[in-house]
This record gives C-alpha cells, structure tokens and sequence, in this order.
C-alpha cells in the first residue's frame, strides 16, 4: 500500500489473542503526521498491546500495520530495526537499565542506531537531551537514586535522543502525583511540538489525555468503542464513559 | 525463536506440571539451539563479554578460594587415619590430588559457580523480563538474546575452567597444611608426589569438562531469566530454579563425561 496522504500510522483489522482470549478484536485506526492520538481503556483492554504491536515487539495474530507505508508485518528484523530508529517508545515503568548509569542510558541506542557517532558527538546528544527535559545534573546517577517522576523523564529522554517522528508512550504518567502528572504532559506536549512528533499515547488519566490529546480512542473488550475529542467523552451522556471519567476527576 | 509458555497462577493439576515439564525441556532445547545459531552470528559483543568475565571473577574469587582450601584440608584429615592404618601414608598427597583433580575440584566449583552466578544470571534476566528492560533493547536495535544471553554465556564457559584451576592448586595446598599440622612432610617431598601421581591423562578431561558445567551455569540462568513472567514472584522463581535445575545438570553431566572420558582414555579406569 503506497500513500501520498497524510496517514502515518494506518492499523487495519488488527487481531491479537492470547490462547482462548482475544484482546484485540478487529481493530482500525488511522494516526496523522504531528496528530497525538489518546488510547483510553480499563486496565487489560489490551492498550499496551496495541503499541507493543505496532513496534514490532509482539506479533498480531490478524490484520496489518502500516508506519510510513511499510507494512511492518513484512518486515525483515533488520528492516524493522530500521524503521524503530524513527519511532520512540516510553514504557510504562521507564525501563530504564539498572546497570547502567543515566549516561550509559541515554547513550545505548545511540551507540545501536548511530554506530558512526564518536563518543564526543554522543556525549554532546546525551547532555542535550537531558537539557530537554531538565535533568542535567542526573547524568551520572544510577536508576536506582531516581524517584519516579525523573525515572519517567530520562525515560523520556532515552526515546526521543534518537530524534523520532513518531512517539510512542506506555502510560506516561501512571503512579506520579497530579503535579509531576501535568509537568510531564507538559513535557511531553512541548516535545512534541518542538520536534513536530507524531504520537499514540496509551493511558486512563485525564489530566495527561486533556493536555495532550488531539483525538481520542476508548478500547472496550477488545474494540474501539467511542472515538472523538476529549471534550466528547467528558460531556457525553453515555453511562459507561461518564462513569469511567466521574471516577476520573474524582482520583483528580 | 517461539518458546512454550508454562501455566502457573490457578491451582495446578498433575497434568499441568506434567504439561511444564515437557515445555520446560522443549523450551530449553529451543534455546540451546537459539544459542549456537546467534554465537556464529556478528556483532559478537567482546566488550560485553569481557565485561561479564571481570565481573563473574571478582563475584566469585573469594567463596571459590575458600572452598578449595577446605576441600583439601578435609580430604587430608579424613583419608589420614585410613592411610595410616594400612600403612600407606606415602601415598597421601597422591591421592589428595588425585580426588581433586579428577572430580572434586571440577565438580565442587562448579556447584558453588552454580550458586552464585546461575542464580545471580537467573534474577538479573528475569527482573529485566518483567520490567521491560529486554523489550527497551529491542527497540534500541539490540538483539537481547545476543546482548544477554551470548555474552554472559560465553563468559561462563570460559571462566569456570580458569576458576577450577586454580581450586585445585588451591585443594592440593589445604591437603600439606592438613598433613603437616599431624606429620613431618616437606613441602619439595609433598610437591614432588603430588606431580608424580598425576598424569596428563587425569588433568585433561577433569578441567575439560568444567566448560561443559560453565556452559550449563549459563545457559539455564539466563533461560530462566529471559523466559521469566509474573512480577517479582517470576524473578524469584526464576532464580531459584535456575540453581536447583543447573546444579542437577551439572551432576548428570558428570556422570555421562565421566563415562566419556573413561571410554577416551582406558588408562584412567
């Protein structure tokens, strides 16, 4: 499939099962270049799954993917490798490496992506990008002596040092307090705008979705249930959504 | 590379564990093969390798260090009154080395390298499975097995060799300090019978089959590690497991490289 448009990320029919369970079911979406879809859902509606999906690291059981108009179903691993050299992906416990120092963090998928880059030029990219999202004087600290809300932002940095198109986040902000929440969607919104990234955010807390959404997806049992802006989902009469986003502002 | 799942969670039923059973066999076989299909492959991550052999050294010097001293003392101590008693305390140090070299060196370290690396590679893994780790280095253009699972494998193989080396220099010393608390011996005369009992053909398949063992230690750590699910509770299972599950292969191991080497060299019997 060639395109012109303006689609970037195209998911058509996707099906995913695990053994008797099929979490997505027959899934479609489109994502637009410089768009920032929300994935709403319960916890197990198969949101990570999604993404995980569309980065290659799990194989649908149907359907296909398409990221710049490469089916990434037909994708040798080298050729996908490639393509993940444009897409960045946050996850949801940062997953950062215990091993190493934020440095050594930040520099490996540099040293993977860039093998041509001399270690000055990394070095340079890595102090950067912790500019970027205000934790400089991290470089040399291990995972360990981070709290949670800098763990997410040098999560954060890791993904974008490679300078992706398109972003990927994991719920960005699950288990930080209301104001870590806002600084980091602010973060990730200023990114975004700055570096023009394309993005599917997966989360269920409405003060990330507000700041960040564009549009919106709800994923229930398996399917795309509403779809629309956030305003729509805040102000609908439907009994499931406003009782999903009453508890929202409630945890608020 | 696919591996099967194993059900944990519910109650189990007989079936279940039979059912793991036989994915756990079928899973690590998939990973051997995996194994020496990514080893021939580039890149070969030598710093990473390197990295994790200066590691596994320095974790282990010191336990393996005490444990050959006293496998030779207690052997000393033990045999000493028996070869007294027949009169053949001549052969004393002879039969020190000839105990450590042959198989208790070899196979003591390794149970202790089993201890201490398999589960050590076992939990590492596994708290990189649950919490993401393995996928970020996918997406990073890494492959994990080659970055993990290669490299800490290699680096086992070759290391535990070296390590029952010197546990045997370090035995067949426990075994004169045990002699000559209770006996005049010199350390030349002690020495010289020592080299005099042991033949080439003796020393060969002892160390030889340490990288076997190493292998092992490696290669079921790091299965269990990378195959590791269900939070906390899978990292610790993953550890524990990859003891026990070692621990017995090395000993199986044994058994057959012993027949082996006996069918190699018939002088040996």
């Amino acid at each position: 499939m060639v395109m012109a448009d303006s689609r970037i990320i195209i998911v058509e029919n996707l099906v995913k099962r695990f053994g008797e369970l099929t979490v997505l079911d027959n899934i479609s979406f489109n994502v637009n270049r410089a768009e920032n879809l929300v994935v709403f859902g319960r916890s197990g509606q198969g949101k990570s799954v999604l993404l995980k999906c569309i980065i290659g690291l799990m194989t649908p059981d149907e359907g296909n993917i398409f990221i710049n108009g490469q089916n990434i179903r037909n994708l040798s691993i080298h050729e996908l490798n490639k393509l993940r050299k444009n897409i960045g992906f946050l996850f949801q416990s940062s997953a950062l490496y215990d091993s190493m120092t934020v440095k050594e963090n930040l520099a490996f998928p540099l040293k993977r992506h860039f093998p041509e880059m001399t270690e000055k030029e990394i070095e340079e990219k890595v102090k950067y990008t912790l500019e970027l999202v205000s934790l400089e004087e991290a470089i040399d600290k291990m995972p360990s002596e981070l709290s949670g809300g800098m763990r997410k932002r040098i999560g954060l940095a890791r993904s974008i040092i490679t300078d992706p198109q398109i972003m990927l986040y994991d719920e960005p902000t699950t288990g930080l307090d209301p104001i870590t929440t806002k600084e980091i969607s602010d973060l990730i919104l200023t990114l975004q705008k700055r570096l023009n990234m394309t993005s599917i955010v997966v989360t269920h807390d409405l003060i990330c979705a507000e700041i960040i959404a564009d549009r919106a997806i709800f994923l229930k049992d398996g399917k795309i249930a509403y779809e629309g802006s956030i305003q729509e989902f805040t102000n609908s009469s439907d009994p499931f959504l406003k009782n999903f986003f009453s508890h929202e502002f409630i945890k608020v | 590379m696919k591996l099967p799942r194993l059900k944990y969670g519910r109650r189990l039923r007989t079936s279940d564990y039979i059912y793991n059973f036989f994915a756990s066999i079928t899973g690590l076989t998939i990973f051997n093969l995996e194994f020496f299909k990514q080893v021939l492959i580039p890149p070969y991550e030598i710093s990473e390798i390197k990295k994790h052999m200066d590691e596994l050294g320095v974790k282990t010097f010191g336990i393996v260090s005490i444990t050959g001293l006293i496998i030779g003392l207690v052997l000393a101590m033990q045999s000493q009154p028996v070869m007294q008693r027949f009169g053949a305390s001549d052969f004393l140090p002879g039969m020190v080395a000839l105990s450590v070299v042959r198989e208790l060196g070899p196979v003591i370290t390794a149970l202790i390298f089993a201890g201490r690396v398999s589960s050590g590679i076992g939990a590492e893994l596994g708290s990189m499975r649950v919490t993401e780790q393995i996928d970020a280095m996918e997406v990073s253009a890494v492959n994990p097995f080659k970055f993990l699972v290669v490299t800490r494998v290699i680096a086992t193989t070759m290391i535990l060799p070296l390590l029952t080396i010197y546990v045997i220099v370090i035995a067949i010393f426990g075994g004169f300090i045990a002699i000559v608390i209770t006996e005049s011996m010199s350390f030349q005369y002690y020495i010289d019978s020592v080299i005099r009992s042991i033949e080439f053909g003796d020393f060969i398949p002892g160390v030889a089959k340490t990288f076997v063992f190493g292998y092992i230690v490696g290669i079921v750590g790091s299965y269990k590690g990378f195959t590791a699910e269900g939070g906390t509770e899978g990292v610790g299972r993953a550890s524990t497991t990859s003891v026990v599950l070692s621990s017995l292969l090395i000993l199986i191991f044994d058994m057959i490289l012993v027949k082996i080497s006996l069918w190699l060299w018939p002088t040996l019997g």
